[in-house]
């Protein structure tokens, strides 16, 4: 088996003129595995993702792509990889089939037309209508199959649900799911962090180009704040609360407090032994909140 | 490459119609023209007597009118490289930056296929709409033969199309190298088509004032032999052409190699100049 990593970036940096659009990324994705890769329009995900395909040139750092250098053999990684772009555009004089067809003759028609076919069933997809009647959702749909119809080692998704309807969404999901059951390795930028969660086992997450974090979907919710909602069987002033190591209250009234825990809530639990407490509930953050609370700490920074 | 080849081609369909047919037309209605001229030559020298020589310069040597290459010289050839300069520049620009600006080209080279590769399917794709062109604009002026009495054979007529070829190539290449260097494709296309008027102006005005000569030189329309051709091709000229153009295709080449590919509604007035190539290794 294989055990160079699927993708390898080592202090990658880009910059167009002054500005720095990658700032020395280091990333390694395993073979097999589904990364997520977060961000906000404009952070670097669209940047990192050309470079490993040698559409642009890195301005520093190394990159191995299924242990390739892109820039030295980028035909060798281009044959082994599907690519799906953040803003597709497809040749509006062909139909779906004629672009896909065009799509595998540059593989050396070395697709099996038959999941072509099934692939289009699956996103309820016309292949005899022309690209230029296509909604911007149907356009999404050629570009997912052209990835897959291959069966590529390597996924490269940029914003792969882009446009599409919540059914098709999860249609999307679960070829990405199947893709990995069948060996491929996936690597998606997203923004919408539900569908990050619901799939990839890891995520980094990237700021103005760098890598912030990179953990395990899971890890990075438990190891994040937490919500804490406390019921007082009677009136209570919970502000005291305030004053445990990690806490802060949200808000209170008569006979609740809502707080935010970061870290561990055993402090917590034990300072709540001196109250009358009638309910705790506890609730974890989706991958939402805690990717906000990134961009929030950038802003508290930049002030 | 061949995929690159077949499928650029096809998209030059249009165009090798619409281009192909407008020349085919011209021919067939231009060449009958031909036996008014040599009945009524004497009359038709007293006109051109008259005519400013300013004029007469654009026209080439008008006093062979009565000739078969003096006649599809002044008649058809002579504007040929102006307005099939038009058809070069467009194409020349838009070969690879017109997808780059439409988005497309970014999905194209996700496959595996080189740039170079890419590169020369796009060119000889190129190259080969416009020998179609040609052969459809000649198919235009050696179809009147069959009923006009034109003393030229059919392979002497298709000598000003392979100069004029030499001059397509060098304005359709030169188009090319501006897109790789310029911002965008209308910027380009805009400085190409500049640069082949001139190059017209120039030429033909370098006929009657002697001191335009050693400008001329450098004007390519000055290696174009228009319906002069006919009595033989000028081999030298015709390589220094292509040679010209050669060496616009390498250096956009090189270039296109070099640099990052655009997504759609990238780019700015900063010019792509040559860097050093980038320092992953």
């Amino acid at each position: 088996m294989n055990t160079t990593p699927a993708l390898s970036m080592q202090g990658l940096r880009k910059s167009y003129g002054n500005f720095e659009a990658l700032r020395g990324i280091d990333l390694e994705v395993q073979r097999g595995e589904i990364f997520g890769f977060l961000g906000p329009n404009g952070a670097g995900k669209t940047t990192a993702i050309r470079c490993m395909l040698d559409l642009i040139r890195p301005t520093g750092g190394t990159i191995r792509v299924l242990g390739i250098n892109p820039q030295a053999d980028p035909v060798a990684v281009r044959a082994r990889v599907g690519y799906l772009p953040g803003e597709l555009r497809l040749d509006d004089n062909l139909t779906a089939e004629g672009a896909l067809r065009y799509f595998s003759a540059l593989r050396g028609n070395n697709v099996d037309w038959g999941f072509v076919r099934q692939l289009a069933e699956r996103l309820d997809l016309d292949l005899k209508r022309q690209v230029k009647n296509f909604s911007k959702g149907n356009k999404q749909k050629v570009g997912v199959i052209q990835a897959l119809m291959h069966r590529p080692e390597l996924l490269l998704l940029d914003e792969p649900t882009g446009g599409l309807d919540p059914l098709v969404q999860q249609e999307v999901l679960r070829l990405i799911r199947e893709a990995q059951a069948g060996g491929a390795t996936v690597f998606f930028s997203s923004h919408i962090l539900s569908e990050v969660q619901e799939v990839a086992a890891r995520v980094a997450i990237i700021r103005r180009g760098e890598i912030v974090e990179v953990a395990d979907t899971a890890t990075l919710i438990n190891r994040a704040f937490r919500r804490v909602l406390v019921r007082f069987t009677r009136p209570t002033d919970g502000s005291a609360l305030a004053n445990v190591p990690g806490v802060t209250v949200l808000s209170q009234d008569e006979t609740t407090v809502q707080l935010q825990v970061e870290g561990e809530i055993n402090l917590l639990i034990k300072a709540l032994a001196t109250y009358d407490v009638a309910d705790f509930d506890t609730e974890r953050p989706s991958l939402e909140e805690i990717f906000l609370a990134y961009y929030e700490a950038d802003r508290v920074e930049a002030r | 490459m061949l995929t690159i080849f077949r499928y650029s081609l096809a998209r030059f369909r249009g165009q090798i119609i619409g281009w192909g047919l407008g020349i085919f037309l011209l021919g067939l209605f231009l060449l009958p023209f031909y036996e008014t001229i040599v009945e009524q030559q004497d009359q038709f020298q007293e006109l051109l007597e008259n005519y400013p020589p300013a004029m007469m310069a654009f026209f080439g040597d008008l006093s062979e009118m009565a000739t078969p290459h003096g006649y599809l010289g002044a008649e058809y050839f002579a504007l040929m490289p102006v307005i099939l300069g038009i058809f070069a520049v467009l194409a020349g620009s838009g070969l690879l930056v017109s997808d780059e600006e439409k988005g497309t080209l970014d999905l194209i080279l996700a496959h595996p296929i080189s740039r170079t590769a890419l590169f020369a399917g796009r060119v000889l794709a190129f190259v080969a709409a416009t020998i179609l062109m040609f052969f459809v604009g000649w198919l235009g002026l050696v179809l009147p033969t069959l009923w006009v009495n034109f003393d030229a054979s059919w392979g002497e007529i298709a000598l000003p199309f392979v100069s004029l070829l030499g001059v397509i190539l060098v304005f359709g290449t030169m188009a090319l190298l501006l897109s790789m260097v310029l911002p965008s494709r209308g910027l380009a296309a805009m400085l190409s088509g500049i640069l082949v008027v001139l190059s017209y102006f120039i030429t033909s005005l370098a006929r009657i004032d002697d001191r335009l000569g050693a400008l001329a030189r450098l004007s390519p329309l000055n290696y174009y032999q228009s319906g002069d051709a006919m009595l033989g091709l000028n081999g030298s000229w015709l390589v220094g052409l292509l040679a010209v153009a050669a060496l616009f295709t390498l250096a956009a080449w090189w270039l296109f190699q070099r640099r990052d590919i655009r997504v759609a509604g990238e780019g700015g007035w900063r010019l792509a100049l040559p860097r050093r190539r980038a320092a992953a290794t």
